[in-house]
């Protein structure tokens, strides 16, 4: 345990004590202004970049689908039973939801007994932080996952359930198959919601060092040298974010479009 | 990007019981904390000395040497006694394990307590200030992308895109690593004397102002957009201008509209201000972790902060609904129960 | 044997009675229409035929069996309901409606399903649309795939529930020849609905509903012209006022 506290310890107050004043002016070049020679800096480290953002992609795609097989059951729960399993499940999503994300990513990865792994070749990733910021991510992001797909399930007409069971259909049946299949369709925009703020949140793996994108650049501008840079690294990584999340909500957009029902408003 | 990029039911629903505990237990929190603050406020200081009372405020004690006002003796002999009994008595660890760990947390978080409590003074003056700076630069920015033409609403559509498009943590880091507002803002010279905060904690502000008006605006934008536009028809064949008109009858109820909104962005900024602590500024989770290198009890420390903020974040709820609720009108923006 | 025979049947919401010691007899191929006042308790008295909603006290038999001891599920195969507000499955296309119950509760294969669903579709004159989502179609359309889904599962009786309340006045008639063929057919129905005229000249019985209780009940022409009961004449003449 020590040794992870003591990592705790360099980390994060290593970060924390990055000192500002330092990194503002750095032998007569300021980092404040844009200069040509800082972007070359960025240009030549493109690799390692596109590294930290596969790295955010990834990280993004397994905690929303955590999220999502969390979620859903979890969605139901809270809508079809009463009793223990339902106050447990959304006593669990209050805390989740009530937790800022550093801190639920700092507990999982320093708190919990994670097997320790290596880290994967190219994206140099460490394994454990990836699954400590997957499940940190994961389980939030489930968490109001579960109250969209909650408050899509209450938004069907309960006269199409009382349609299905008049045809014979079981309780269970008439929620499979009435119920369930347009609570999904009517979750897409919450889902969608989800992706980017999950997108972004994945910066917050700075707080465990794991190799995202946010991490890559403070790696960048605290080379030796390297300080003036800080401001072009930066706005490169800040476009990166938003070109990964503008595209990912035009594609999720698109494909909403092409799968929604004719004339309805799921 | 049409998508409304809200986030769903901040917290969601309390039923009944667990209502009343955050109600108790809330209530017992912000005592201990108000009176804390004020306790270690350098402003009341100065006022109560002048009025004769100079022991009454002790600003002048710095944090670390701060003492808890409860004991946490009890506690910690408590934890010991149920170890002791546990090893004697031959139960497995699993029986007592848990409530030693539960006495020592307790005996543990009464010593981390005022240091804590300076941390979310910090917290709570971020978050308050960023949402009503926030909310001044979001109201013109909504009114504009709502009423003002091509030019303006595509102005205030790409701001709003570019913030809410991007992570908050990394425009911390432009605002403060890696522009030199940091030096600008210090070299005020009013900084960081006496109750004013640091440069740090005004870049944060800043940051946090500008993330919020981004998210702010698009509450209020849906907000007006469910104002029905027959509205300001009428308002105009009254005779109001089309801005008297906006000002006198579709704010007051678009704003109305906008409180489940306001509500979320409340939690949200509580939640999010922990970010500052990776621009130096001295809030809770920069405390907490200061905590974390002092006494490297990780878990320990993490634990009781997520507490800290979830009694920061449900009593904030529960204390929104409540403003909701006094300025209702019946048929006017009620919540849906779902976002 | 009575197809339906409700005896004393009682349900109330609290501490409202809906139902009131309730007694009738149906037997096969008989319509009996159903009117009253609002509030009186005809929702309720078809929704308990089909078990959506539980009687507190009495007995309803279907074919002499007691509808409470069967399995639920099993009843509804027997007993088909059209809605006022149509409930289709907003998801799936005309065919898809009438499809569903063919394929999760009597177990048929797609393709029988499908041939059925057509068979039904075309009964009721929507064959066309079957391939239509419930939003692309009008309101008599709409109720139209409703009636067909619940005739597909093959019931003993049908229910209608207002079926025509909630349509435009001019797609009413559509609606309406349906029902007058499947009663020429033979089909059991029992219907709560406004339209006097269908009930003239379809309904072999009329029943006058009020505050829970049948307070009339016989031959719509006797019900018509010679009421035994002010109230019921009082109620018909408001209604017929109300079809002019």
């Amino acid at each position: 345990m020590i040794e992870t506290a003591s990592e705790a310890g360099t980390s994060i107050v290593g970060m924390l004590q990055a000192d500002a004043g330092s990194l503002l002016s750095l032998g007569g070049r300021t980092a404040g202004v844009l200069q040509v020679s800082d972007w070359a800096f960025v240009a030549t480290n493109w690799e390692y970049l596109l590294a930290g953002t596969v790295v955010t992609m990834l990280l993004t795609i397994t905690s929303l689908s955590l999220g999502f097989l969390a979620g859903f059951p979890a969605g139901a729960i809270e809508v079809y039973s009463s009793g223990r399993l339902s106050d447990v499940v959304s006593t669990f999503g209050v805390l989740l939801r009530g937790t800022p994300i550093v801190v639920l990513v700092v507990l999982v990865h320093f708190g919990l007994p994670l097997p320790r792994f290596g880290s994967i070749p190219w994206l140099e990733v460490d394994l454990t932080a990836f699954l400590s910021a997957t499940l940190a991510l994961g389980l939030r992001s489930g968490a109001y996952q579960s109250q969209v797909f909650r408050g899509a399930i209450q938004s069907i007409d309960d006269g199409q359930l009382a349609a299905a069971r008049s045809v014979g259909m079981s309780s269970r049946q008439a929620i499979r198959h009435v119920v369930f299949p347009q609570a999904l369709r009517r979750s897409l925009p919450g889902f969608q919601n989800e992706f980017t703020i999950v997108l972004k949140d994945t910066s917050i793996a700075f707080a465990i060092g794991l190799a995202e994108l946010l991490t890559r650049a403070e790696n960048l501008y605290l080379q030796p040298g390297q300080g003036t840079a800080v401001l072009e690294v930066i706005l490169t990584i800040t476009a990166i974010y938003f070109v990964l999340t503008f595209v990912t909500n035009r594609s999720l957009e698109a494909i909403h479009r092409r799968y929604s029902i004719p004339g309805g408003t799921e | 990007m049409s998508v409304d990029e809200t986030e769903p039911a901040a917290v969601g629903d309390l039923p009944g019981r667990r209502r009343l505990v955050v109600l108790v237990v809330g209530a017992v929190f912000w005592t201990w904390l108000l009176t804390r603050w004020i306790y270690h406020n350098a402003a009341l200081d100065r006022i109560f000395s002048t009025l004769g009372l100079p022991g009454l405020i002790r600003s002048e004690v710095p944090v670390r040497d701060r003492e808890p006002w409860l004991s946490p003796e009890p506690f910690a002999s408590a934890a010991d006694s149920v170890a002791s009994f546990g090893h004697g008595s031959g139960l497995p660890e699993v029986a007592t394990g848990w409530l030693v760990w539960l006495c020592d947390l307790l005996a543990f978080s009464i010593e981390s307590a005022p240091a804590l409590a300076e941390g979310a003074y910090v917290t709570v003056y971020l978050t308050v200030v960023s949402i009503l700076l926030g909310l001044a630069i979001a109201v013109p920015l909504s009114v504009a992308r709502v009423y003002g033409g091509t030019v303006l609403g595509r102005l205030s559509l790409a701001y709003t895109e570019l913030i809410r498009g991007t992570p908050l943590l990394a425009q911390l880091f432009l605002l403060y690593y890696g522009l030199p507002l940091a030096s600008v803002i210090e070299s005020l010279g009013f900084v960081g004397s006496g109750w004013v905060p640091g440069p740090a904690a005004f870049v944060a502000i800043v940051g946090f102002t500008i993330n919020s008006s981004a998210y702010q605006s698009e509450y209020i934008r849906s907000a007006l957009q469910s104002v029905d536009e027959k509205q300001l028809v009428a308002a105009r064949s009254v005779g109001l201008s089309k801005w008297a008109g906006i000002r006198h009858v579709v704010l007051p109820q678009g704003l109305r509209y906008a409180i489940p909104g306001w509500t979320n962005e409340f939690v949200y900024l509580i939640k999010y201000s922990s970010l500052a602590a990776f621009i130096t500024v001295s809030e809770l989770f920069g405390r907490a972790e200061n905590i974390v290198t002092d006494t490297f009890r990780t878990t320990d420390v993490y634990v009781i902060l997520a507490l800290f903020y979830l009694a920061l974040v449900l009593t904030t709820a529960l204390a929104m609904e409540r403003v909701a609720a006094s300025v209702a009108i019946p048929g006017v923006g009620q919540p849906d129960g779902d976002r | 044997m009575s197809l339906l025979h409700f005896e004393n049947v009682s349900k109330s919401y609290g501490d409202e009675e809906v139902l009131h010691d309730v007694s009738f007899q149906l037997d096969a191929g008989d319509v009996e229409v159903i009117v009253g006042p609002s509030g009186s308790g005809k929702s309720t008295l078809l929704r308990c035929v089909n078990r959506l909603t539980e009687i507190d006290d009495g007995v309803i038999s279907l074919e002499g069996e007691d509808i409470h001891a069967m399995d639920e599920n099993t009843l509804r195969r027997r007993v088909g309901m059209v809605f006022q507000d149509f409930n289709l499955f907003a998801h799936r296309t005309a065919r898809g409606n009438v499809t569903l119950g063919l394929t999760e509760v009597l177990g048929l294969s797609k393709h029988e399903a499908d041939e059925r669903a057509e068979q039904y579709l075309q009964q009721v004159g929507v064959a066309d649309q079957a391939d239509a989502y419930p939003a692309e179609l009008s309101g008599g359309q709409k109720q139209r795939v409703g009636i067909a889904r619940a005739l597909a599962m093959d019931p003993d009786l049908m229910l209608f529930d207002e079926p025509t309340s909630a349509l435009d006045p001019e797609l009413v008639g559509e609606v309406l020849a349906v029902m007058r063929e499947l009663a020429d057919d033979g089909m059991t129905m029992l219907a709560v609905t406004h339209e006097m005229g269908f009930a003239r000249s379809v309904a072999s019985r009329l029943a006058f509903l009020e505050d829970g209780q049948i307070v009339e009940r016989g031959p719509p022409e006797q019900l018509f012209e010679q009421p035994q009961h002010d109230r019921t004449d009082e109620f018909l003449g408001e209604l017929t006022d109300l079809n002019r």
